[in-house]
């Protein structure tokens, strides 16, 4: 229960990056990772502003802290033992890229909100977080395994979907909605 | 051996055997073919069966050939003899015709093999892909720039690297190039460095050098794994948290990382390409295209979604009259057209972020067992679901030209 507990809590931690991201024109996704039971990094998908359709919510967060932690003079050891108890919380299933590199980087556990029924990397479209998932008939000592991670989906998956109407409808600074003030960018 | 470009098709997964389509067919006298054909085909087109040939030739009883023709396609699972149609039996009563039914491939043939299993069933058409004149083709005049592009891509990975190279064919001017940046940039000098160093497996495959660069052949090392292309990012994503030997703390940090497990040759260029759009059209954004496509990028609830593709064209439309047309015919949105040249053909991340930034070719010489997700282990291009689909080819570079000392040294 208080896991559950507090899964839902990291999870709105997530929704008010996604929430973050609307506020900029942006596809409401937002994640955030957690280091013991601490939110260590959050970040929120920002495709338009980079205009790279890369750099997901995942990816902004993982960045955050690979810099972080290579300030802190982390080798590639010290980084792979650190984001092996990492567990990310993210208010959409993470896309095939993002799963990818989710289990490239060795996460411990991720959490998401809605499914992602046209590029889900975690069940929906492939299934990277499962670490058999990869060729099997490869063998030997110098291939290492897979990558694979815990995936629980469904956590507060109403609010991340209704993030995303009210961003179509909405948040889009083109959509025909009169009644509503036009959101203007530069 | 020559260069050599062939289309790696998107659709293996459904075996010949479940993807027929039933018709019923008859042998006929060869001298009625011509008028038979004229006559089917009026009466019963084979509307999406266009790949399919209406006559089979078998030769099975010496120099006496047999013919049978397509007459319709099959309805029901028995019986077929009262389901065709009036016209069609018409001819069949004409010509006291002995239908039989048989097997045809539902779709056209990707690829040769898959042709040449089609033809097992009944003869199909095949157009291999550089005669393709189209979006997804490759045209026959474009061949030598495209191995051209291919030669950059390999010269520029080092030993134990992908690289990368964006290019917009339309005017042919490459976009960007990178090399992975998962280690420390200067991983491969300490372990040169290193004399006598037994441990480091790269001291013995130094073939060429030029400069202070090492060209990384892949020669006699490709679909073998050896500690050599071991190294290689998207070969073995998993690859860097094993610190390498000698590591050493480098100034030089491309994109702000010194090394990144998940800076992948075509992550990088696909930054570089994104960061030049950036400088050079600083202005336009988000009020344009950016906006209202890339909302489809990540994620679609299917209802809006419908209603966003509604949207979508009024918004190009008004952004079209909004900004002025040579900027936005000069500026594609994300890498759409664009086309990429990977050494090494890329790991399921890798081949995703190339959908995501729309590119519409992508192009690899050495296919990547391990991870490859365009063709090797996964088919990513034939999947459905995604919103954009890419064309994917693989190029077979000549042996020579990775033994022979000749073109590397040359050309750099
Ligand atoms: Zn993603
Ligand atoms: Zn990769």
């Amino acid at each position: 229960m208080a896991a559950a507990a507090a899964a839902v809590a990291f999870m709105e931690l997530a929704l008010e990056q996604a929430k973050f991201a609307m506020d900029n024109l942006e596809v409401p996704v937002g994640c955030v990772i957690v280091e013991d039971g601490k939110v260590i990094s959050s970040g929120s998908n920002k495709t338009n502003a980079t205009r790279n359709a890369t750099r997901h919510a995942e990816m902004e967060a993982v960045d955050a802290l690979i810099r972080e932690w290579q300030g802190m003079g982390l080798d590639q050891t010290n980084v792979a033992e650190k984001f092996a108890r990492c567990d990310l919380y993210v208010t959409c299933e993470p896309c095939i890229m993002c799963a990818m590199a989710l289990s490239i980087l060795g996460i411990r556990e991720v959490y998401f909100g809605c499914a992602n029924d046209k590029f889900g990397g975690c069940g929906s479209i492939m299934s990277l977080h499962q670490s058999s998932s990869s060729s099997a008939e490869l063998s030997g000592n110098e291939i290492p395994r897979p990558k694979g991670y815990k995936c629980t989906g469904g956590i507060m998956a109403e609010e991340a979907i209704a993030l995303f109407k009210s961003f179509y409808e909405q948040g889009n600074p083109n959509a025909p909605k009169p009644h509503r003030p036009v959101r203007n960018s530069e | 051996m020559a260069w050599e470009l062939s289309e790696v098709p998107s659709n293996l997964t459904h075996s010949i055997h479940d993807s027929t389509v039933d018709v019923i067919a008859a042998k006929i006298e060869p001298k009625l073919a011509n008028g038979l054909i004229r006559q089917l085909n009026q009466a019963c087109p084979l509307e999406n069966l266009r790949h399919v040939k209406r006559v089979r030739r078998c030769n099975e009883f010496g120099e006496k050939s047999e013919l049978s023709i397509i007459l319709c396609l099959a309805t029901g699972p028995e019986n077929f003899s009262e389901m065709y149609p009036q016209d069609v039996k018409k001819i069949v009563d004409t010509y006291k015709l002995n239908p039989f039914l048989a097997k045809v491939a539902r779709f056209s043939a990707t690829s040769k093999e898959l042709w040449e299993e089609q033809c097992k069933l009944w003869p199909t058409s095949y157009h291999p892909p550089h005669d393709l004149d189209g979006v997804s083709g490759c045209k026959e005049n474009e061949l030598p720039s495209i191995f051209d592009f291919m030669r950059t891509a390999i010269q520029l990975s080092e030993v134990g690297k992908n690289a990368a190279v964006i290019v917009d064919p339309s005017t042919m001017q490459i976009i960007a190039k990178a090399t992975c940046g998962t280690f420390q940039h200067d991983d491969f000098k300490s372990n040169e460095c290193a004399e006598g160093n037994a441990d480091s497996p790269f001291s013995l495959l130094e073939t060429t050098e030029n400069k202070d660069r090492k060209f990384f052949l892949p020669g006699t090392h490709v679909s073998e794994f050896n500690s050599l292309n071991m190294v290689v990012s998207c070969i073995n994503p998993w690859g860097w948290m094993k610190q390498r030997p000698s590591e050493q703390k480098s100034l030089h940090c491309e994109g702000g990382f010194p090394w990144h497990p998940l800076r992948h040759a075509a992550i990088v260029a696909i930054g570089k390409a994104a960061e030049r759009d950036k400088a050079l059209f600083p202005t336009i954004y988000s009020s344009t295209k950016p906006n209202s496509n890339g909302s489809m990028e990540y994620y679609s609830v299917d209802e809006p979604a419908k209603r966003l593709k509604v949207d979508r064209k009024d918004n190009e439309q008004s952004a079209h009259e909004a900004c002025c047309n040579d900027l936005s015919e000069t500026r594609p949105y994300l890498c759409t057209g664009f086309d990429i040249y990977l050494v090494w053909e890329p790991c399921s991340m890798c081949a995703m972020a190339l959908v995501h930034q729309r590119f519409k070719r992508i192009f690899y010489a050495f296919p990547n067992p391990a991870t490859g997700a365009l063709g090797s282990v996964y088919r990513l291009h034939g999947e459905k679901s995604l919103n954009h689909h890419y064309s994917v080819f693989r190029i077979k570079v000549p042996e020579a030209y990775w033994n022979g000392p000749v073109g590397f040294s040359d050309k750099c």
